[in-house]
């Protein structure tokens, strides 16, 4: 959270000139990401084969909640600002507080999937039409406030300096549709205010409702179908019913039954860290588990930020590294916590997503190798067969 | 959206047209017959379910515990509306007294000389839940074997008749390909086209492949062909083409059941039977995009299309089921009525309910004709590590002896290069853990003891499943009236309803053309350095399935799934049972669409071509009804005239 805290000490307020708007673009890429090993966590730790509509729907949530990294980036870099995001301090150490938050705001740990979670998660997407708004400078309640910031600064500049003069960066370096993505909209390039507008109305109306209501704006920006925008969802899970058309922001679900099993969970004890794993690393190989998750996170962030940061074409790349994650996942959760006073309370291992500076330098290393086996060509669709294999020698 | 209703609710209504079979042909004509404002009956035999996400989901876990990943392997077995599977074939060893080398259990009953190894599934969208989303166009010179060639049947229209229903079907079915490999080819002649996706990126092993390009092969019938791999046109989401639909671009179509999900392949490799992401392409999305028109029934099982007066049909009747798969229970016949009859069921089926009711056969040819495009299968060890088992079954293929002369010799061919190692030719790679682990012990019964464990296990496994090249080249069958279904009163199904009887063969144009791609695939396997391992010979005396020796050599055969030609289409009502639109010849207010309208299916896996047919019947049948209606119109407006005092 390099940016976001910075930000944080100086308080809360509209950015005035472009380099405060590049910090706020630059704390809006982190805040999103932010929710990701929130989100992750509540998914991966539900029972495989289990809660399966409560697994999509946060997934469903999860894959929005990148979608917004990457318009969040998209500005940034439309605004001639550049992402970092494979760095260590990108990453928060969980339980987080959010960035710039009023201190009214709970802190964001990895819970398992959970009334406790789900609550969390609620907290993250409250809608701003909720909330009494803090005064400036006393920290925001909703992402959505935030965002309003962001489109006041930005919209103060380009009266102030004009169109050309705020957006100044190369499109060359925009995110787009065919960059890859696989859920409720899509990546666009934003080139000038009606696109930046159009990111942050998405990034808004996704996570909170468009205009006092529940749903989202899919159906307008992107011709899909319109879902709940992201707290509802989550409250459809809390509730375990599902929203009609009729039901508005403060009615309680009233649709069909949604089945939800808290049991069906691997309860995890959420600020383990890899150090706790290492202490029982002869008996278990958790520790060795949870340290290749993180590397796989770490391979995944130095492909974002190649993606972020000049070269779209390897977020296909990227996409590979978000599968071995779940895969990784899948084996990891499933064990007792190494610890035998926690695996007597029931608790189970989890990933810690803690990523360290030679994380990130061998998987910068490896990203190259993998960039220039795949022979990424801007002009041409994305093709990973280059990858496929690299062996010529022997197995195992 | 589509309405559901069951079978029950919708007896005794009326529709503009009621069409038999939820599968691709049936759900485009009622997507595009509601389009047009008319309403529509939609009657499907199987079961639905897999509309919803934890019905799909449940299909995806069927196929997961399967332990033969067959096609049919996500749906369960429905004893009322009963499917034909690959698995209800076995070898037999011969007798020498004329019995077939096989025995069929299951659903067909056949007495060819050889089996028909193709299936088909009875449930909501059909076959197009476990095919595998290939979707290449025909070539001009697949539609008129008979005049350039001097072989099979020759259609009614060209090509070219047929490229603006193609262009209109790849959007419907979402369709990611080559545009520039596929105009060379010279399948799409239209200068400004793009297909609505960029080509599904092709795996190693193609590219594996690639390296002999501009290598000379020569089949078994003296045919010479210089060779360069091609990707292949499927149905499956990619990336998106912005140039596509003059610079409109294209919005890939999701998963149904589960909002804005399952948009782009992920390369899950398991398309057929099931995509576990929906990014293959299914009927399924075209009912889920169609208005409230169209009202769907599934476990109806028609059993017969009502005549009425004159030519004409009246409707057709059913029978509905309650439960599910081997617990379901029949129910009572219904009836609708509808303006238009469709059959849109598979060629197997249509042929079936056309024989059982009795109608369309002045020609005699309804059944006849029967195709598929037996496929051979070649294999071997490459020189090198591949990548087998990733991404679609497969991406790419030879085409050069698809076309051209050579055909007037043998029957042509089509090279799939298979992305799925030796899983079609020899069960791997659970074959290869099972000989590696010596399980099935040896010839007295014992344990084998020089099965290999731990690191050598692995490596063993590694290095074999990893240089696995498997060529699945199919060749195409020409309509032989000898090739027929047939139906028998004592022969029924648990509902009552006949079976069908296959009588099937591989006649000499196909064999010669087998003969010719199992010598090509050996002259490719030369040029890779690969190591060949193909074998066909008998095991234990007994031929394996599909076995016949031509020239002294062992060949076998699979089933494509492809089934077609069973009401054929031509000019002449003398020998062809539909017409151009595929409207019967003998009545004028029935149909008959799918793969059995088709005179031939040259080496392209047919479903697009019959999606492209469907589209131009809709156009056609749209102009039946509204000539019905201005009838109906002018016949109300004379009583009236006649009624006024």
């Amino acid at each position: 959270m390099i940016t976001a805290f910075d930000l944080d000490e100086y308080g809360f307020a509209v950015p005035k000139t472009i380099e405060e708007l590049r910090k706020y673009l630059q704390a809006a890429i982190e805040v999103e990401h932010l929710t990701i090993p929130v989100y992750m966590t509540g998914m991966y730790t539900i029972h495989p084969g289990t809660n399966s509509e409560a697994y999509y729907v946060i997934r469903s949530v999860l894959l929005e909640e990148m979608l917004h990294m990457t318009l969040a980036a998209n500005l940034l870099n439309a605004v001639g600002g550049t992402p970092r995001v494979a760095h260590p301090e990108f990453i928060g150490e969980y339980p987080v507080r959010l960035p710039m938050s009023s201190q009214d705001l709970p802190e964001i740990g990895l819970r398992h999937f959970s009334p406790e979670a789900l609550r969390t998660f609620l907290a993250i997407e409250e809608p701003r039409s909720f909330h009494s708004e803090a005064p400036m400078g006393s920290g925001w309640t909703s992402i959505g406030q935030f965002y309003g910031a962001i489109a006041q600064g930005l919209f103060g500049l380009v009266e102030r300096h004009g169109e050309t003069h705020v957006f100044t960066g190369d499109e060359s370096r925009q995110v787009g549709p065919e960059h890859f993505y696989n859920s409720g909209g899509e990546a666009f390039k934003i080139t000038d205010w009606e696109t930046a507008l159009k990111a942050i109305e998405v990034i808004s109306e996704q996570g909170e409702g468009a205009l006092d209501s529940i749903w989202d704006s899919d159906d307008v920006f992107f011709g899909q179908e319109s879902q709940p925008a992201h707290y509802f969802r989550f409250n459809e899970i809390m509730m375990g019913h599902r929203y009609t058309l009729a039901d508005r922001p403060t009615d309680p679900p009233s649709g069909p039954s949604m089945a939800v099993d808290w049991k069906g969970a691997y309860p995890i004890k959420g600020d383990s860290k890899v150090a706790d794993y290492e202490r029982y690393k002869d008996k278990s190989a958790v520790y060795d588990k949870a340290v290749e998750f993180n590397q796989t996170y770490a391979l995944l962030l130095c492909a974002l930020q190649k993606a972020l940061d000049g070269e779209p074409s390897t977020m296909g790349l990227a996409v590979p590294f978000m599968l071995e994650m779940r895969d990784r996942a899948e084996q990891l959760y499933r064990n007792p916590h190494p610890d035998p006073e926690c695996a007597k309370q029931g608790l189970f291992a989890s990933a810690t997503f803690e990523i360290t500076r030679p994380h990130l330098d061998q998987a910068k290393t490896q990203v190259e190798e993998y960039v220039a086996a795949a022979e990424l060509d801007d002009e041409a669709p994305m093709d990973l067969s280059g990858l496929t294999v690299a062996t010529k020698g022997r197995f195992a | 959206m589509t309405v559901e209703r069951t079978g029950e609710q919708v007896h005794q209504g009326r529709y503009d047209a009621v069409i038999v079979g939820a599968g691709w042909s049936g759900s485009l004509l009622a997507k595009n017959l509601s389009e047009r404002g008319w309403t529509v009956l939609l009657l499907e035999a199987g079961e639905g379910g897999t509309q919803t996400w934890d019905g799909y989901l449940e299909s995806v876990a069927t196929f997961r515990s399967a332990v033969a990943k067959v096609p049919n392997s996500a749906y369960h077995r429905n004893v009322l509306a009963p499917s034909p599977d690959v698995l209800d074939l076995s070898p037999r060893p011969s007798t020498g007294n004329g019995t077939p080398p096989y025995t069929a259990h299951g659903y067909f009953v056949q007495n060819g000389a050889h089996p028909y190894r193709t299936d088909y599934v009875r449930a909501l969208g059909g076959a197009g839940m476990h095919w595998l989303g290939a979707v290449p166009r025909m070539h001009p010179e697949d539609f008129a074997t008979k005049t350039r060639f001097g072989y099979g049947r020759d259609w009614p229209i060209t090509a070219a008749d047929l490229q603006p229903f193609y262009a209109a079907a790849e959007r419907e079915l979402g369709v990611a390909g080559n545009t520039k490999e596929q105009r060379e080819l010279g399948v799409i002649t239209d200068h400004d086209y793009v297909y609505p996706m960029h080509e599904v990126p092709t795996s190693h092993i193609d590219e594996h492949c690639r390296k002999i390009d501009g290598a000379t092969i020569t089949d078994g019938m003296g045919v010479e062909r210089e060779l360069r791999v091609t990707g292949l046109p499927q149905a499956r989401n990619s990336t998106p083409n912005p140039g596509y639909d003059s610079k409109k671009g294209y919005r890939p179509k999701g998963a149904v059941g589960l909002p804005n999900y399952g948009e782009r392949c992920v390369g899950n490799a398991s398309c057929v039977p099931i995509c576990p992401v929906q990014a293959k392409s299914s009927p399924l999305r075209l009912q889920h995009a169609s208005n409230d028109k169209v009202t769907l029934a599934t476990r109806s099982v028609v059993t017969r299309v009502l005549s009425a007066r004159g030519k004409r049909v009246d409707g057709v009747e059913y029978r509905t089921y309650t439960g599910s798969g081997t617990k379901a229970k029949a129910g009572a016949h219904h009836r609708v009525k509808a303006d238009i009859v469709i059959l849109a069921g598979h060629a197997i089926e249509n042929a079936r309910l056309l024989l059982h009711s009795g109608l369309a056969n002045s020609s005699t040819q309804v059944g006849k004709n029967l195709m598929d495009h037996p496929t051979t299968l070649a294999w071997a060890l490459a020189d090198s590590q591949v990548g087998p088992y990733r991404g679609p079954g497969h991406t790419s293929g030879w085409e050069e002896f698809r076309f051209g002369k050579g055909r007037e010799k043998r029957s042509p061919f089509r090279i799939e290069i298979s992305n799925w190692g030796w899983s079609w030719s020899t069960g791997a790679p659970m074959s290869n853990v099972a000989q590696a682990l010596g399980v099935g012990g040896g010839k007295n019964g014992r344990v084998k003891d020089e099965g290999l464990f731990g690191p050598e296990l692995r490596w063993a496994l590694g290095d074999t499943i990893g240089r696995q090249l498997q060529l699945q080249i199919a060749v195409e069958q020409p309509a032989d009236p000898r090739n027929r279904v047939t139906i028998a009163p004592d022969r029924t199904d648990a509902m009552g309803n006949p079976r069908p009887i296959i009588t099937y063969d591989l006649h000499d144009h196909v064999r010669k053309g087998v003969y010719a791609a199992y010598i090509a695939s050996k002259g490719i396997f030369k040029e890779l350095g690969a190591k060949e391992m193909t074998d066909h010979r008998p095991v234990d005396g007994v031929p394996p399935l599909g076995h016949f020796l031509y020239d002294g050599t062992d060949l076998t055969y699979q089933g494509a799934g492809h089934g077609a030609g069973t009401h054929i289409m031509g000019e002449r009502p003398e020998d062809s049972v539909v017409d151009s639109y595929q409207k019967t010849h003998d009545h004028p207010n029935l149909y008959a669409v799918g793969c059995g309208s088709m005179p031939s299916i040259g080496t392209s896996n047919p479903t697009l071509t019959m999606a492209a047919l469907a589209l131009r019947s809709a156009e056609r049948i749209h102009q039946d009804l509204l000539a019905l209606r201005r009838k109906a119109t002018v016949g109300a407006g004379l009583k009236a005239a006649k009624e006024k005092p």
